[in-house]
């Protein structure tokens, strides 16, 4: 109850008072470039890796990223870049179906 | 991001891990803020990734506790190129010893030419240049540079006019000119003699042509002395080329002052030698570090350019001598400095007048002292040849 207030006083605020979302609200803030870079900010740790699949932990759900060759070129406690050839990017919601 | 070239000076790993829960190894990694990048997967559970070498050592200590097997695959960056280097250091040494033998090739003198010498100043120019120690198999920084190499040579040997000296690469190239170069007998043409200045004649020795004038004449300059046409009156006159000395008695007037009190500088005798690199406008320091202690100094500076092959380097190698100078006070008494005035004159008339000149007298005709100064005005009489050539064209003739 009290988090929700929170959370609408907040989205209030970063729209009537022109902040940025992603600092406001703890999104992830998603850059691709092409198909080949994706660079993810604000994750919240590693789930899955693979050569065709990448799964990240945000603060609401989860980000799912599929295609091939994929490697991490650089991995922080809050960012990870991507390269490969990146076909889709999911967002996944919060459901008993997650691998959480 | 990370600096490619600050993790290449620290050297780089690259690591296999083998084991299961990679992903939760990496957050486990990511949380102790070690650094890892190109992370790849080959098969269910095997990844491997690039880490930094101070990394890699914390590493070991984090996976043990996952459970997972981890190796080394390759080491790369400066840390690992310097232990190869240093086990291959033979190639490295020869790699200087190379370098430097070309370098101090480049630097020697390897050949000196003369050109427009005479044999015997030939001679005497090479061992001018023994003595200043420029000699094939010397070093070049070691001798003066070919501006000084120039000046002593044009001032130690009298037979020189001038002499050019150029450094190409290794080789000095003197170009000479020496003072009396054989002469070439000239074939003369019909000419008359003429007084070139005016004078009285004292003595007359001609060896072909018509005399003119008498001893103890009076001549003006341009007056006809010796005629070069000889012959009958009524024959059609012969022209020769008049040959012959015309010596007569010219009056100079000279007028000389000469302070008896000279202040010099001189030099003390000791001096400190300096040697520098010189690149791109910044003297580095060699040899002879400190100050000095002199009020009064020159510095003398020698900028020996370095080569490397046929090259010139962009370093330059510099000696500078200071010397310390004092003042010298040179003071005349009244006589010594008439003495020393009459001789200024007499060198000042020397100048003006022909070589084989003579002086016959000298009369002071004022003296005066003044404000320190002895101020002498001499009358000179002085024997000299008067004649020259003057070729008989057709107008004369006419």
């Amino acid at each position: 109850m009290a988090k929700s207030w929170v959370g609408r006083v907040r989205g209030w605020m970063a729209k009537n008072m022109d902040l940025p979302q992603d600092v406001m609200m703890d999104l992830p803030r998603i850059t691709m470039i092409g198909q080949i870079h994706i660079y993810i900010e604000n994750h919240r740790g590693l789930l899955a890796f693979s050569d065709k699949e990448l799964r990240l932990l945000l603060k609401q759900g989860q980000l799912l990223i599929k295609g091939n060759y994929f490697v991490i070129k650089t991995i922080l406690p809050e960012e990870i870049l991507l390269e490969g050839k990146i076909d889709q990017v999911t967002y996944i919601n919060e459901n008993p179906g997650g691998t959480k | 991001m990370k600096n490619e070239w600050i993790v290449f000076l620290f050297g780089r790993v690259t690591v296999k891990v083998t084991g299961k829960g990679l992903e939760r190894l990496l957050n486990v990694l990511m949380r102790n803020e070690i650094q890892i990048w190109n992370v790849k997967r080959h098969g269910t559970d095997t990844i491997t990734f690039k880490i930094s070498l101070d990394d890699a050592m914390k590493l070991r200590h984090i996976v043990r506790k996952s459970g997972c097997r981890i190796s080394f695959l390759r080491r790369s960056g400066a840390p690992f190129l310097m232990r190869r280097m240093l086990k291959n250091s033979g190639f490295l040494i020869g790699a200087v010893i190379f370098l430097s033998i070309v370098f101090l090739l480049s630097n020697v003198i390897w050949g000196i030419e003369i050109k427009g010498a005479k044999p015997a100043t030939e001679y005497q120019i090479r061992q001018e240049l023994d003595k200043m120690g420029v000699k094939i198999g010397k070093f070049q920084f070691f001798v003066d540079n070919a501006e000084g190499i120039q000046r002593k040579l044009t001032n130690n040997i009298n037979e020189l006019t001038w002499v050019g000296v150029e450094l190409k690469g290794t080789t000095y190239h003197l170009q000479v000119v020496e003072k009396n170069e054989p002469k070439q007998p000239k074939k003369l043409g019909p000419r008359n003699l003429v007084a070139k200045k005016k004078a009285m004649i004292v003595r007359m020795d001609i060896d072909d042509g018509q005399k003119m004038v008498e001893v103890n004449d009076f001549v003006e300059p341009g007056q006809l002395l010796v005629s070069g046409e000889i012959g009958q009156e009524e024959k059609e006159p012969e022209l020769v080329a008049a040959k012959g000395d015309v010596w007569g008695e010219i009056w100079y007037k000279a007028h000389v002052e000469l302070p008896l009190k000279t202040t010099f500088n001189v030099y003390s005798g000791k001096e400190k030698r300096k040697y520098y690199l010189l690149a791109g406008g910044k003297e580095i320091p060699v040899w002879g570090f400190g100050g000095h202690e002199f009020k009064d100094y020159k510095a003398e500076k020698n900028i020996h350019k370095l080569h490397f092959l046929k090259w010139d380097l962009p370093v330059s190698y510099v000696d500078k001598t200071i010397r310390e100078q004092e003042k010298a006070i040179r003071t005349y008494t009244n006589k010594e400095a008439e003495e020393k005035a009459i001789e200024l004159a007499r060198n000042d008339i020397k100048s003006k007048v022909d070589e084989d000149a003579m002086f016959k007298e000298e009369k002071i005709l004022h003296k005066d002292i003044k404000n320190g100064k002895v101020i002498l005005d001499i009358h000179f009489k002085i024997i000299e040849n008067i004649a020259v050539g003057q070729p008989i064209t057709k107008e004369i003739h006419e």
